[in-house]
């Protein structure tokens, strides 16, 4: 009730009250008459069923407050002015000033209410007819002339400011309060930022509000469309009543204030987007325009304020444009500089557009388009990748290229190669993984949207002029908004990599050369891939990088396999895929799920972690493709290798991973038809170590990943090939010893090779000592020989090995020692590292496989060396000069052929305590 | 057979007065019309200072007497600027030539120097004039000159990039000039200065050791030791990867070595792993012919490669020096090279066969 009573003095506030309580009988027949008087002013919380939202409540009755505040004041004012105390009345208006403040601040408008306005005019009154009355001057007390003396000229300064609202105020009392009110009202409700409707607009608007209960996207921007144009009317009577009298001053001390509002609380997100974009078209230079353009973009960034969430789409597409448009000024006006270096003048922006000088403008692109490409990023995390939003949202991709695009042109024409390096890089990221078919399908794309575009870019500049008046600053479209691609992704690739290659820095060069790799891995060019990788010493210190990176290069190195295996290169492939097997979480190496670990369990935190850096879906490289052609290469591998050793198995083995799981599949009772991939490989597996290569490739043909593959037929024909020379060589490993001879003619037959492939085969196995047989020319056959070692020959075998297992751990110990001690260390101190290690660690490793893969080169199954020494050796010396390509260019010291094909187990042992070696030489 | 012909690759890398003997050698086995090898002269002629050289073969390739007039008054150009080089570095030359004046140089460098501007008034512009004199006359194809000019310009010189330059001139001169012993000593002595001096970048240091080993094949392949030592410099890991990164074709001069030099077989092994891997990038008979004895134990294939690598033998400037004796002329490297390729595939293949029918196996494998 207490309302009721300060409100008497003001007609209008007694209208509006006697409005109210019309509105609240239509409205609220069901509510009590206590909360009706409790919340006089609150009608919208009052016609409100959601009386529960006390968040709400709160923020109104603060507001209330302030107006009540106020209301006393003027009241305190009008009784001033009845005995003529100037003193009093001049701290009240003090009083008045500040309680203004605070009201504007919590109703977030930028008019003044009313109520003050016409305490003003009153004041202006009083006061000029208080200077027309002489006589009562003189009577004053020396204080009271003081203060009235003192509160002339502060009205005269105040009343300024607000001289339109006043004089409008004079010219149309009633009509203007009416409908000022009514506005104010509106203002308020949206000003709070809820989503409330005034009562009066109830019934006119009950869809709008139903819509804008809906959580869809569209529906809440349809809604906030609608209040822009209230915001923007309100706008429009602050400055658009005159465009003569805006001046850079008005539109600078606007911009202060709204961005002043910025993060405090109770500021709408999008009201502050809104006002701010209102003020780009009243900005007086294109400096200045400039200026309110990248607070635009930073409030867009706003509005979406946690970091597991993404911007709404439609935010998304207006900062684009907004970055477009921001570089349309820019070359425009080639004389604005933009940089975040320095703090410009406060008033560099006055400087108009025939200003010739710099022009100095606060911002920085590059971190703009880099947290739009984040956003990008992000979204297509969140959305579900099976729905159309998902495809939709990959279409708005050609416009980020767009900007991208452009942007990098205008840095390359300002000379600034280290950012537009980080923009390239961006560039490169999206298009790194898409084979040519996809990239020919993202060109069209871009066509067909630029067409479309066209039309609509012809509607909106309509709209927006109507909706405001015309900008002061016209930017026309300078910057193309087509994206331009060549024909081919690849060259495309190359001009932006080579770019990056010269300007970037570490970690930009780093990441380009990783999707180059991945980029050319994926074209089937697996040396100049595999150059790239060696050349570049990325698997050196790729554990040093962030973790993002290192799944960037767990990806090109899945991908480097299977680009391996396509060209036929198994060992090389296995090399590339067992690291990321053995630990049986590749789809955390790959960031394409979260595994659930049995072991430990993940804390929030590092859930959320995990899920920050998850790739989007169609970015996923096909976990099933990858398992199957790890698996295969295995197999080809290690089938022959069992076969060859069938004594001591247990110490020569090539993969463990695969090793298990066929001592998984062989405990079962029963096997059942395959199912999965792994079955499949597994059912392979048996029928080619009985060397019964057309089972072992049905039961292979018969998965459906090889759906995936572009070439399907060729590597189905190359795998066909393969699996044949791998059983002919387990058949002669396992059954060399129940012949004596066997024609060539009919091993020819059983295994379907043409005669020079297995003569090449067999003279291989020959040479290299892993079958003691030799060829009969006259009778085209091979004669076996039966080698028997007696037991001390076995012995002394034995013997030699371990010494020279020996031998080489002391040579270790030795270089750990000169080399530097932390060799141990680094490696214990990886292991107990979370998470974020952990692709690290493995990065680690499995370069070193590669690494050494590389070194064998592209052999094939002839020279794996078979001595540890040599090769150590070899190694340590490679460390020294390992500057340039030592990794690929030799094969290392001595290898004697091959004395079994067990040496490939014993090799990769060497290898792997070459690469330890070698890094305690470094570090 | 032209497929084969690595002169675009090599080219490159070579100093312009080196690609001449090239040129006169694939004029010679007549590979390419020609028109176009007269014309390729010129062209490289154009830029250097033997002006009459090319107004000779101007007119030998149009069947002209008259020479373009842009030709006539380059000549003049070239006697003048001759003139003016030769009177700049006249006083230091005279003291050159004066045998008695050159006793009184000592082997400290900083005494000669004061002691030729105290007495002589030879200071550092006449050394310049030397240099710059010096290399005048290697334009005009006077390589003798200039090779004892820059000769005596190292041991004065205080600039060591200029030290460097004069050793490269001095190496392409007494290449030209055919001294294959003094030749080699100035390749060793570039060799270690490449080795030891630190570049601005590692790409410089590779760039420094392909042209090294680029004219270096005009050495090796005359020279008795070259071909040992030509496995000693291209087989070194530094020079091995320069060759892998940017000049894969050197690798057919290195398997050529290898395959004529018994001598050399731990390494050898080591080399067939790099063909290997290298056979994306490079390839050509020679080092097919490897792989096939070496790895796919293909005999056919080889005996076919080894009919090839003849060919190409013959058309190679460098492999296929020929020797003229009496009324034979002969190239003693290719049968070397097919004497040698025999031998391994009869090794290999004896090392996989318990019984060889003689017959056949002389049959299938020709002249052996």
């Amino acid at each position: 009730m207490a309302s009721r009573f300060w409100t008497q003095g003001g007609s209008d506030t007694e209208e509006e009250e006697s409005d109210f309580e019309d509105e609240i009988e239509n409205v609220g027949a069901a509510e009590t008459t206590g909360t009706a008087a409790g919340s006089r002013y609150l009608q919208a919380n009052a016609s409100d069923s959601d009386d529960s939202d006390g968040q709400k409540r709160v923020v109104r009755s603060a507001k209330d407050k302030r107006f009540e505040e106020m209301t006393v004041t003027v009241d305190q004012m009008k009784n001033a002015m009845k005995i003529n105390d100037w003193v009093s009345l001049q701290e009240s208006f003090d009083k008045i000033n500040k309680q203004l403040e605070k009201v504007m601040r919590v109703t977030e408008s930028d008019r003044v209410p009313n109520l003050y306005i016409k305490c003003l005019i009153m004041l202006e009154d009083f006061l000029a007819e208080a200077l027309a009355n002489k006589e009562a001057k003189k009577k004053m007390s020396s204080s009271n002339h003081k203060a009235l003396n003192s509160m002339k000229q502060k009205l005269k300064k105040n009343n300024k400011q607000y001289e339109e609202l006043i004089n409008k105020y004079r010219e149309n009392p009633e009509s203007e309060e009416d409908k000022h009110e009514d506005e104010d009202e509106d203002e308020e409700s949206d000003g709070s930022g809820s989503e409330f409707e005034d009562p009066s607009q109830l019934g006119e608007s009950t869809d709008e509000e139903d819509e804008t209960e809906e959580p869809d996207d569209d529906a809440a921007d349809g809604a906030w469309e609608k209040k822009l144009s209230k915001k923007d009317k309100l706008m429009d009577r602050e400055f658009k009543k005159d465009p003569s009298e805006i001046t850079w001053d008005t539109v600078n001390k606007k911009f202060k204030e709204v961005v002043a509002a910025r993060g405090r609380k109770g500021t709408g997100r999008f009201e502050q987007v809104e006002q701010l974009t209102f003020l780009t078209k009243v900005a007086k230079t294109p400096a200045q325009k400039l200026e309110i353009l990248f607070s635009v973009i930073s409030a867009q960034f706003d509005v979406n304020p946690g970091l597991s969430g993404h911007m709404p789409i439609n935010v998304w597409k207006k900062c684009v444009q907004n970055m477009l448009v921001i570089l349309d000024i820019l070359v425009q006006y080639p004389n604005i500089v933009v940089d975040d270096m320095v703090e410009p003048d406060e008033n560099e922006t006055q400087k108009g557009a025939d200003y010739n000088g710099t022009i100095r403008v606060w911002g920085n692109l590059v971190a703009f388009l880099e947290r739009i490409d984040n956003e990008f990023f992000k979204s297509l995390q969140c959305i579900d990748p099976h729905t159309r939003e998902y495809v939709e949202r990959l279409r708005d991709e050609p416009m980020f290229l767009v900007l991208a695009q452009n942007v990098q042109e205008y840095l390359e024409r300002v000379d600034d190669l280290k950012s537009a390096a980080k923009v390239a890089l961006r560039c490169v990221e999206l298009i790194y993984y898409k084979p040519q078919e996809v990239y020919d399908a993202m060109r069209k794309l871009a066509e067909l949207s630029e067409a479309a575009d066209g039309e609509k870019d012809c509607d909106e500049p309509k709209v927006e002029e109507s909706r405001g008046p015309s900008a002061f600053v016209v930017t026309p479209e300078l910057v193309s908004r087509k994206p331009t691609f060549p024909e081919n992704s690849r060259s495309l690739m190359d001009i932006l990599v080579s770019l990056i290659y010269k300007n970037g820095d570490e970690r930009t060069k780093a990441r380009a050369m990783l999707c180059d790799i991945y980029h050319h891995a994926l074209f089937d060019e697996f040396s100049i891939a595999r150059d790239l990788l060696l050349m570049s010493h990325l698997q050196d210190n790729i554990q040093h990088m962030d973790v993002s990176t290192q799944i960037l290069f767990n990806r090109a190195m899945a991908q480097v396999g299977l680009c391996a295996f396509r060209v036929g290169l198994i060992a090389e492939g296995h090399g590339c895929l067992s690291e990321l097997y053995s630990g049986g979480r590749v789809k955390e190496l790959l960031a394409q799920g979260v595994s659930q670990s049995r072991y430990h369990e993940k804390t929030p935190e590092q859930e959320r972690l995990e899920r920050r850096r998850q790739m989007p879906y169609h970015m996923h490289i096909n976990l099933e493709l990858l398992e199957a052609v790890h698996l295969i290469c295995a197999m080809l591998l290690e089938v022959p290798n069992m076969a060859s050793n069938t004594l001591d198995s247990k110490r020569k083995i090539i993969s463990k991973t695969f090793r298990r799981l066929l001592e998984v599949s062989e405990r079962q009772t029963f096997t059942g038809p395959p199912e999965n991939v792994r079955d499949h490989v597994m059912a392979a597996t048996r029928a080619l170590c009985k060397g019964d290569f057309q089972k072992a490739f049905d039961v292979i043909n018969s998965l459906d990943v090889w759906k995936l593959l572009r070439n399907q037929e060729n590597v189905l024909e190359m795998l066909k090939a393969k699996i044949k020379e791998e059983a002919l060589r387990t058949y002669l490993f396992t059954y060399c010893s129940s012949y004596e001879s066997l024609s060539l003619d009919q091993l020819t037959k059983m295994f379907d090779l043409t005669e020079a492939q297995t003569h090449s085969i067999v003279s291989q196995m020959m040479i290299n000592e892993e079958l003691h047989a030799s060829w009969d020319q006259p009778t085209r056959c091979i004669v076996f020989h039966d080698v028997e070692h007696s037991r001390l020959q076995a012995l002394a075998f034995q013997l030699t090995e371990k010494l020279s297992v020996l031998a080489e751990s002391n040579e270790r110990a030795v270089e750990a020692r000169i080399g530097g001690g932390g060799l141990d260390l680094p490696l214990r101190r990886r292991d107990n590292q979370e998470y974020a290690a952990g692709p690290a660690a493995v990065g680690g490793r499995w370069q070193d496989f590669t690494f050494t893969q590389g070194r064998q080169g592209t052999s094939g199954r002839s020279g794996y060396s078979a001595g540890g020494r040599p090769l150590a050796l070899g190694q340590a010396a490679a460390a020294g000069y390992s500057r340039d390509r030592s990794g690929k260019s030799r094969g290392t010291g001595g290898y004697y052929g091959r004395t079994g094909s067990g040496m490939r187990g014993s090799q990769m042992d060497a290898s792997a305590r070459m690469v330890s070696l070698n890094r305690g030489v470094r570090g | 057979m032209a497929s084969y012909d690595l002169t675009p690759q090599i080219a490159p890398n070579l100093d312009r007065h080196l690609v001449f003997p090239l040129l006169e050698f694939l004029q010679e086995r007549q590979l390419h019309p020609d028109e176009q090898i007269l014309k390729a002269k010129i062209e490289l002629l154009n830029k250097t200072n033997m002006v009459d050289y090319a107004m000779d073969i101007h007119k030998s390739l149009y069947h002209t007497d008259d020479v373009p007039q842009d030709m006539i008054e380059r000549r003049a150009e070239v006697v003048a600027r001759l003139k003016a080089l030769e009177d700049a570095a006249a006083p230091l030359v005279s003291f050159l030539q004066n045998p008695n004046a050159v006793q009184e140089l000592r082997a400290d460098k900083h005494y000669n120097l004061q002691m030729l501007n105290d007495r002589y008034q030879i200071g550092p512009d006449q050394i310049e004039a030397l240099y710059q004199y010096a290399k005048f006359q290697f334009e005009c194809g006077n390589y003798s000159g200039a090779a004892d000019y820059l000769y005596q310009y190292r041991a004065l010189c205080t600039n060591s990039e200029r030290g460097l330059s004069a050793l490269w001139g001095k190496l392409a001169a007494e290449i030209l000039m055919q001294n294959w012993d003094i030749a080699l000593e100035e390749l060793n002595r570039l060799k270690e200065i490449i080795d030891s001096k630190s570049f601005s970048s590692p790409l410089n240091q590779v760039q420094s050791r392909i042209w090294l080993m680029h004219w270096s094949l005009f050495i090796f392949f005359n020279h008795e030791n070259g071909r040992t030592q030509i496995i000693d410099l291209f087989n070194q890991e530094k020079y091995l990867n320069a060759i892998q990164t940017s000049s894969p074709h050197l690798l057919r001069y290195l398997a050529t070595a290898f395959i004529v030099n018994k001598r050399r077989r731990p390494q050898f092994k080591d080399f067939i792993k790099v063909i290997q891997q290298e056979q994306c990038s490079y390839k050509d008979p020679i080092t097919e012919f490897l792989t096939c004895v070496y790895f796919y134990y293909d005999f056919d294939g080889a005996q076919k490669k080894m009919r090839e690598c003849e060919e190409v033998i013959l058309n190679d400037p460098f492999l296929g020096k020929r020797v003229e004796e009496g009324n034979f002329s002969t190239v003693p490297l290719r049968d070397e090279f097919l004497e040698n390729a025999r031998l391994f595939i009869f090794e290999t293949y004896c090392r996989i066969h318990q019984r060889i029918d003689m017959g056949i196996f002389m049959c299938s494998k020709g002249a052996c």
